[in-house]
C-alpha cells in the first residue's frame, strides 16, 4: 500500500471510527463538549492527511491510483470493487470536503454553545459521520461504491436538517429533503441497473454505446437535480435552512449538494458520449441560475438568500458541464464551497449576535462586527466574481467556455445570473451591515475565537483560491491561462454594474420593497406554486397509487393468504368427525383396511 | 405338515383375536386378543422360516415377541390409569375424551 492511500484512509476512517465510538457510547455522547472536541480532533486528523494528500499530488499533477478488493466475491466472480480512486478530482474535493468540515466543526463550538450537552455529542456524531460519508463518495472508484456514499450524505442531510426535530418546521423540512432527493435518487439507482445490465460493471469509463450512455446519464442527471437543487427539484434546499446554520455551510452549501456536480465531474467519460444530456443539461443549468437568483433577489430572510443563492450557483456548474467545460465546473465547485462556506458561517456569526435570521432585524452591524463584515464582504465579491477573486475566475472560465460552446441564450441567462448575484449580494451586505442598527442589533458582538478562526481560514481561500486553476488544468492536460482581454471584460464589468444598482437602491441600509419588475416573482416565490404542485400531483396520483397498491396488497394478496388459510381450516373440522374417540370404530377401521389392502393386493 | 395347515390356523388364531377386539367391551379382553392376534403373525413368521430353511423367521420372532412385550407393558399401564381414574369398570366404549 502506497504512501497516497494510507492517508486516505486515515482521513476516511478516523472520522468514522469516531462516530462509530460517540454513537456506540452515549456516556461518552452525552458529555457534550468533550465528545465535541474529540469530534473536533478526529476532523483535524483528517483535514492533515487530506493536506499531505493534497500536497503529494501537486507534487505528482498526474497520478491516478486505483486501490481495491473484491466485494463479497463468490467462486471466484464479484459483482463489483471496493476501493479508492487517488487522482487530482478526488484529491482536490478531499482537501475542499475536510477543510470546510474542519472551519465548520470549529465554528459550531461556539455557535452550538448553549445546546444542551447531549444534543451537542449528537450534533458532533453526525457532523464525523458526515466527513466520513462524503469522501466515501468522494474516493469511490466506481459508481456502486459512489451510490453508498452518496445515501449516507443524504442521510445525515435528513439528520443535521432535523437537529432540532421537536420543531414541527425543522422536522417537516428534513422529511421534504429526504423524499425529494430520495426520488431523485432513484435515477441513480436506475442508471446503476442500466449500466450493470449492459457492460456488466459500475465503471464511469465504460463505453455502453451512444443510446445507453444517453439513458445512463440521463438518469443520472435526475440524480443530480436533485441532489444539487436544481429546477424543478430544488424545493427542498430552502427549506433545508431550518437546520443549525454551520450545517446549512457544510452540507447544503459547501459539500453535499456539490456532490450532484462531482458526480457529473467524475462519470464525464460517460456524460461525453450523450450529446442530449449535456444540451439538457445547459439549459436546466442556466435556468435554474437565473430562476434561483431571481428569488434571492426578494428574500427577506439572510440563509434563504444564501440558500437561492447556492441554487443558482450551482446552476451555473451544471450549465458548464453541459457546455462540455469539466474544468469549469469543477474549478467552480471548489471556489464556491470556500465562499459559500465563509458566507453560512458569516451569516451564522451575524445570527448568533442578533438571534434572527431576518434581514430586517440585523443593520449597521459594521461598527459592531468588523471582522464579520469584512470576511462577508469578501465571501460576497468572490460569490459575485469582482476581478481578482476566486470567484471570478472560474465564474469566468464558464462563461467563456458557454460562449465557445455557441450557445447565446443560456450565455445571456448566466450573464443575466451574475449581475443577480452581485446585485442580492450587494443588498445582503448593505442591509445587514449599513443603514441604521435595529433593536436587537444594538447589543451584538464577535463570537469566541472558534468563531472567528474558521471565518479568516476560510476567507483566505475564497479570495485567492483562483490561482489554483492552473493546477485543476493540468489534471485534464489542458492550457489554463486567465485572459485579461474584451472576452473576459464583460464577467468583469457585471459584477461592479450589480453591485452599483444595488448600493443605489439599499446604499443607505433600509429595507424596501422589491422592484416592481420583480414583483410578481416575489410573490410567486412565496406562494410556493412548485410546492402547491407537487403537492397535488402527490395527493392526486401518489394517494391514488399507494390506495391501488394497498387494495392489490390487502385484498389480493392477503386475500390469497386468507383463502388457504380458510381452507385448511374448514376442511379440518369437517374431517375432525372421523375421531369418534371410540375405540371400536377403529378397530373397525384398521380391519377394513386390512381387508381392503389384501383384496387390492390379490386382484392386483 | 405342509405350509398351508399352518398359515390356515395362524388365519383362524388372527380371525378369533379380530373378533375379540371387536366384540369385546372390557379393555383386558381386548388387550388379550390383540395379543392372539399378534401371537398369530408370530406364528406365520416362524411357519415360513420353515418353509425358507432358515432361520430368519425365528429371528423375526424374537423381535417381535419383545416389541409385543413392551407395548402390554403400555396397555396395562392404560387400562391400570383408566381404572383408576374412572374407578369403575374397564368399558371402552365410555371412554370417548378424545373424539374429535
Amino acid at each position: 500500500m502506497s504512501l497516497p492511500i494510507e492517508l486516505a484512509l486515515v482521513a476516511l476512517f478516523v472520522p468514522a471510527a469516531m462516530a462509530v465510538l460517540l454513537a456506540l457510547v452515549p456516556p461518552l455522547r452525552r458529555t457534550g463538549r468533550p465528545a465535541a472536541w474529540l469530534s473536533v480532533l478526529a476532523a483535524t486528523v483528517s483535514l492533515g492527511a487530506a493536506v499531505w494528500l493534497f500536497a503529494d499530488q501537486l507534487a505528482h499533477p498526474t497520478r491516478d491510483l486505483l486501490e481495491s478488493v473484491a466485494w463479497l466475491p463468490h467462486a471466484g466472480a464479484s459483482m463489483a470493487d471496493v476501493g479508492l480512486r487517488i487522482d487530482g478530482i478526488s484529491v482536490g474535493m478531499t482537501l475542499v470536503v475536510t477543510l470546510v468540515a474542519f472551519c465548520v466543526q470549529v465554528f459550531s463550538l461556539d455557535y452550538m454553545r448553549s445546546e444542551p450537552d447531549a444534543d451537542l455529542g449528537r450534533y458532533f456524531a453526525y457532523h464525523s459521520f458526515f466527513i466520513f460519508s462524503m469522501l466515501m463518495l468522494v474516493l469511490a472508484p466506481n459508481l456502486l461504491q459512489l451510490f453508498f456514499g452518496w445515501e449516507l450524505v443524504g442521510l445525515t442531510s435528513y439528520l443535521l436538517i432535523g437537529f432540532y426535530f421537536k420543531k414541527p418546521s425543522a422536522a417537516k423540512a428534513a422529511v421534504k429533503a429526504f423524499w425529494v432527493t430520495k426520488l431523485a435518487d432513484t435515477g441513480l439507482l436506475l442508471a446503476l441497473l442500466v449500466l450493470y445490465s449492459h457492460t456488466g460493471g459500475f465503471e464511469w469509463t465504460s463505453h455502453p454505446g451512444a443510446d445507453v450512455a444517453t439513458l445512463v446519464t440521463l438518469l443520472l442527471f435526475v440524480a443530480v437535480v436533485g441532489k444539487s437543487a436544481q429546477f424543478p427539484l430544488h424545493v427542498w434546499l430552502p427549506d433545508a435552512m431550518e437546520g443549525p446554520t454551520p450545517v446549512s455551510a457544510l452540507l447544503h452549501a459547501a459539500t453535499m449538494v456539490a456532490a450532484g456536480v462531482y458526480l457529473i465531474v467524475r462519470t464525464d467519460p460517460l456524460f461525453a458520449q450523450a450529446a442530449l444530456t449535456r444540451e439538457v443539461m445547459v439549459y436546466i443549468g442556466s435556468f435554474t441560475a437565473i430562476f434561483a437568483a431571481v428569488i434571492a433577489c426578494v428574500q427577506t430572510d439572510i440563509k434563504k438568500v444564501l440558500a437561492y443563492s447556492t441554487c443558482s450557483q450551482l446552476g451555473y456548474m451544471v450549465a458548464a458541464l453541459g457546455a462540455g467545460s469539466v474544468m469549469g465546473g469543477y474549478f467552480h465547485l471548489t471556489t464556491h464551497a470556500f465562499f459559500k462556506a465563509l458566507l453560512f458561517l458569516g451569516a451564522g456569526s451575524v445570527i448568533h449576535a442578533v438571534h434572527s435570521n431576518e434581514m430586517s432585524d440585523m443593520g449597521g452591524l459594521w461598527g459592531r462586527m468588523k471582522l464579520t463584515g469584512t470576511v462577508f464582504l469578501v465571501g460576497s465579491i468572490s460569490l459575485a466574481g469582482m476581478p481578482f477573486t476566486a470567484g471570478f475566475f472560474s465564474k469566468d472560465l464558464i462563461l467563456e467556455s458557454m460562449l465557445e460552446s455557441g450557445r447565446l441564450l443560456p450565455w445571456l441567462a448566466l450573464l443575466g445570473a451574475a449581475f443577480l448575484t452581485a446585485f442580492y449580494m450587494g443588498r445582503v451586505f448593505f442591509l445587514v451591515f449599513l443603514g441604521k442598527r435595529s433593536e436587537k442589533a444594538e447589543h451584538a458582538h464577535e463570537g469566541g475565537w472558534e468563531m472567528r478562526l474558521p471565518l479568516v481560514l476560510l476567507a483566505i481561500p475564497a479570495l485567492l483560491g483562483g490561482y489554483f486553476g492552473a493546477h485543476f488544468a493540468g489534471m485534464w492536460h489542458l492550457d489554463y491561462e486567465p485572459e485579461w482581454n474584451l472576452q473576459a471584460f464583460a464577467p468583469s464589468l457585471v459584477p461592479i454594474l450589480g453591485f452599483v444598482a444595488a448600493w443605489s437602491m439599499y446604499g443607505r441600509g433600509e429595507a424596501r420593497p422589491a422592484p416592481a419588475m420583480l414583483a410578481p416573482i416575489a410573490r410567486l416565490a412565496r406562494s410556493g406554486a412548485l410546492d402547491h404542485f407537487y403537492e397535488g400531483v402527490y395527493r392526486v396520483l401518489g394517494l391514488k397509487l399507494a390506495a391501488a397498491v394497498g387494495f392489490f396488497d390487502r385484498y389480493i394478496v392477503d386475500g390469497l393468504i386468507n383463502l388457504a388459510g380458510y381452507l385448511t381450516l374448514t376442511g379440518g373440522q369437517r374431517v375432525r368427525r372421523l375421531q369418534s374417540g371410540n375405540v371400536r370404530d377403529y378397530v373397525f377401521v384398521v380391519a377394513f383396511a386390512i381387508f381392503a389392502l389384501s383384496a387390492f393386493g390379490m386382484l392386483r | 405338515m405342509p405350509l398351508a395347515a399352518w398359515l390356515i390356523l395362524a388365519a383362524g388364531l388372527f380371525s378369533i383375536g379380530l373378533y375379540g377386539v371387536a366384540s369385546r367391551r372390557g379393555a383386558i379382553g381386548i388387550l388379550l386378543s390383540v395379543e392372539l392376534m399378534a401371537n398369530a403373525v408370530n406364528l406365520i413368521f416362524i411357519a415360513f422360516g420353515r418353509y425358507r430353511g432358515d432361520h430368519l423367521g425365528q429371528v423375526f420372532t424374537l423381535f417381535a415377541v419383545a416389541l409385543t412385550v413392551a407395548e402390554v407393558a403400555i396397555g396395562l399401564a392404560l387400562v391400570i390409569l383408566l381404572h383408576r381414574v374412572r374407578r369403575s369398570d374397564e368399558r371402552v366404549d365410555e371412554v370417548r375424551e378424545l373424539h374429535g
